[in-house]
């Protein structure tokens, strides 16, 4: 209980630092009249520039969260993120192909559509017969397929005009620039209705944590049981990339870290707790990325990849130790 | 030996190719004329001296230090997924090289390209390192994870410094895929000469490193030092991977391609190995830069991405014949 206040704490003090500090410093009063009054000098800021940026930030970090707890407690491997298996490099793909296209279809469906096929992908190239799916095959095909991904994607950019090539890289780095409430709204729409579908299937990962064969003996149907989910996770990965590009390592760090700070225990509880720390390192990611260098903004994907990829390392020693891999 | 005889027509299929094809279609007479009589009026001539043949020397070069490298870090970690693209080594170099341009800024060209050695050294040290090869128990998965790990950290590192400057696209690209297209500004001579020695070293080292590939105990009654024939080999792949990077940029999954086909050619002599793997390489990089000059003309497709197209399926097929149990 009191992780979890710590968690909102972070949270709390991360948006209001993410909206009063920029380019424009702002005063807590600012805010205060920025929010409610409507007037001062903070209003556009707050309200049309770094507020909805926040809140895309927000939302996204914690779909991106709750998709990495999702497969990693699916597949009971702290390393199966859906960024570290190339599922958010296919709906980038997916997307920026769209974008490419001149196609107006709703992204989120579409990065849903190419994170969905990238994991059947995955999922058949890593199976083996008699065996099933081993994690450790599972995540190296996953690793190779990302690769080709992003081969695909520098592909495409190959034929965009100079400017609109930029825009492309910097999305596919991730980015929160120039982010407005109606992407706010989506993220936060498309991801809460993802997360209830997610809640209502803890019971079947509750049990899948235990393992598949004593989830099928405590009567679970294991199959469609790790379908739903794998299908929920990879909706929840493609909302976030919807709106903030395949920002690197959020999903891998989110369940670990989110589950050190609150100490939950239950599926649920760390599914919440990994949906805290997503969004919280987003923030702070993207916080970090506007004013580490004065008058240079970063996309946040340099930060979080320059973040995440230490954790990446050390959970790797972690695991070494234990005689996991 | 037939399979020798088709190496070297591979090669020299790829030589001819690289200076003939691409937006300027050049015929072989006219390649002869402009070797023996050349004419600078002549655009095909131009093409061929000032254009085709540095690019051709940096493919040659770049092509066949990726390749050795490639094949003597798979035989130090006995890993077949060891590309010193994947394991974070021509990031190092990479990043080195870009940092170095930050803080000396455009002033000495050639030692700025020369940061590419320490920063593969250091990249290459600490790809082994974390991925437990100081134990003598360097996995697939630990090794790629560990690579990984390094490739998105400097990468990231790499992309913000270049936006930092205020560099083009292209430049970014250039310092994250690699291309052969800026060939004829790069210090193609030095860094030939140190691949060269990369090269010798690797040589060198080929039997000792193929004795350490028996496990520990069986190696060190044979009479070889562990750690002296690590470090050699370390050298070499830094040496190799550096010069690479210097001239060509990070190029990745050469060094994952070349030594299942190398073995095909040389069988389990890795001295042969090393020396099937030079030419392989150096076609295929050849094969991969004229391939990307003709898909979408008057596009360019760059070099790292076509191998990368290429690489990233091979990485999926080796990954999947990996025995889970038997590589940990």
């Amino acid at each position: 209980m009191k992780g979890a206040i710590v968690l909102l704490a972070v949270l709390l003090v991360a948006s209001a630092a993410s909206i009063l500090i920029g380019e424009v410093p702002l005063g807590l009063g600012d805010l205060w009249q920025g929010m409610i009054g409507g007037g001062g000098p903070g209003a556009l800021t707050v309200r049309v520039i770094r507020a909805p940026r926040a809140a895309v930030a927000l939302g996204a970090g914690a779909a991106l969260g709750l998709s990495g707890a999702a497969f990693q407690t699916l597949l009971r491997n702290p390393l199966a993120a859906p960024d570290l298996l190339g599922f958010t490099s296919g709906a980038g793909l997916a997307i920026l192909l769209s974008l490419t296209l001149g196609l107006t279809l709703p992204l989120p469906l579409v990065g849903a559509a190419g994170g969905l096929a990238t994991a059947v992908l995955v999922a058949v190239l890593a199976h083996r017969q008699g065996r099933g799916l081993v994690p450790i095959t599972v995540i190296l095909v996953g690793i190779g397929t990302g690769f080709t991904i992003s081969a695909f994607g520098t592909l495409l950019m190959t034929r965009l005009p100079g400017a609109e090539a930029a825009e492309a890289q910097r999305w596919l780095t991730g980015s929160l620039a120039a982010r407005d409430w109606g992407q706010a709204m989506q993220v936060w729409c498309v991801g809460g209705a993802l997360a209830a579908l997610l809640a209502l299937q803890g019971r079947a990962l509750d049990l899948l944590s235990l393992g598949d064969d004593l989830a099928a003996g405590l009567g679970l149907r294991v199959g469609r049981a790790r379908l739903g989910v794998a299908a929920t996770g990879v909706g929840l990965a493609a909302a976030g990339v919807a709106v903030a590009g395949p920002v690197p390592f959020v999903a891998l760090m989110a369940g670990p870290l989110g589950a050190r700070l609150t100490g939950a225990r239950g599926v649920r509880g760390r599914l919440m707790a990994a949906a805290g720390a997503g969004a919280a390192v987003t923030l702070l990611a993207d916080l970090a990325s506007r004013v580490a260098l004065p008058g240079i903004q970063l996309p946040i994907g340099v930060f979080t990849g320059v973040l995440g990829a230490p954790y990446l390392l050390w959970r790797l020693s972690r695991e070494m130790e234990k005689g996991e891999l | 030996m037939t399979r020798w005889w088709l190496l070297a027509g591979l090669i020299v299929l790829a030589v001819l190719f690289a200076l003939l094809l691409g937006v300027r279609t050049v015929t072989l007479l006219e390649l002869w004329r402009a070797v023996t009589a050349p004419d600078p009026l002549d655009p095909s001539h131009v093409t061929v001296l000032w254009i085709r043949l540095p690019r051709l020397a940096a493919g040659l070069v770049a092509g066949a230090a990726l390749g050795m490298a490639g094949t003597v870090m798979a035989a130090l970690t006995r890993n077949p997924l060891a590309d010193p693209g994947i394991l974070g080594i021509n990031a190092g170099a990479a990043f080195a090289v870009v940092l170095g341009a930050l803080i000396l800024g455009q002033a000495d060209a050639g030692t700025v390209a020369a940061l590419a050695f320490p920063g593969a050294g250091i990249a290459a040290l600490a790809v082994f390192a974390l991925g437990g090869g100081l134990r003598g128990d360097a996995g697939p998965v630990r090794l790629t994870l560990a690579g990984a790990a390094l490739n998105a950290l400097l990468l990231s590192l790499v992309s913000a410094i270049v936006l930092v400057r205020g560099e083009t696209l292209d430049v970014l690209r250039f310092w994250i895929a690699g291309s052969l297209s800026v060939a004829a500004e790069r210090p193609i001579g030095a860094m030939s000469l140190t691949a060269g020695l990369g090269a010798l070293v690797a040589l060198a080292a080929a039997p000792r490193l193929e004795l350490l590939m028996l496990g520990g105990a069986l190696s060190r009654g044979l009479g070889v030092r562990p750690g002296r024939v690590q470090a050699l080999a370390l050298a070499a792949v830094t040496l190799l991977t550096g010069a690479a990077v210097a001239i060509a940029g990070p190029i990745a999954f050469l060094g994952l391609m070349v030594p299942p086909l190398a073995r095909r050619i040389a069988g389990n002599v890795l001295r042969l190995e090393l020396v099937a793997a030079a030419g392989l390489g150096a076609s295929i990089l050849l094969l991969a830069d004229t391939l990307g000059r003709l898909v979408l003309p008057p596009a360019e497709i760059r070099a790292g991405i076509m191998t990368a197209l290429v690489g990233g399926p091979v990485f999926v097929v080796i990954a999947r014949r990996l025995r889970p149990g038997a590589t940990t």
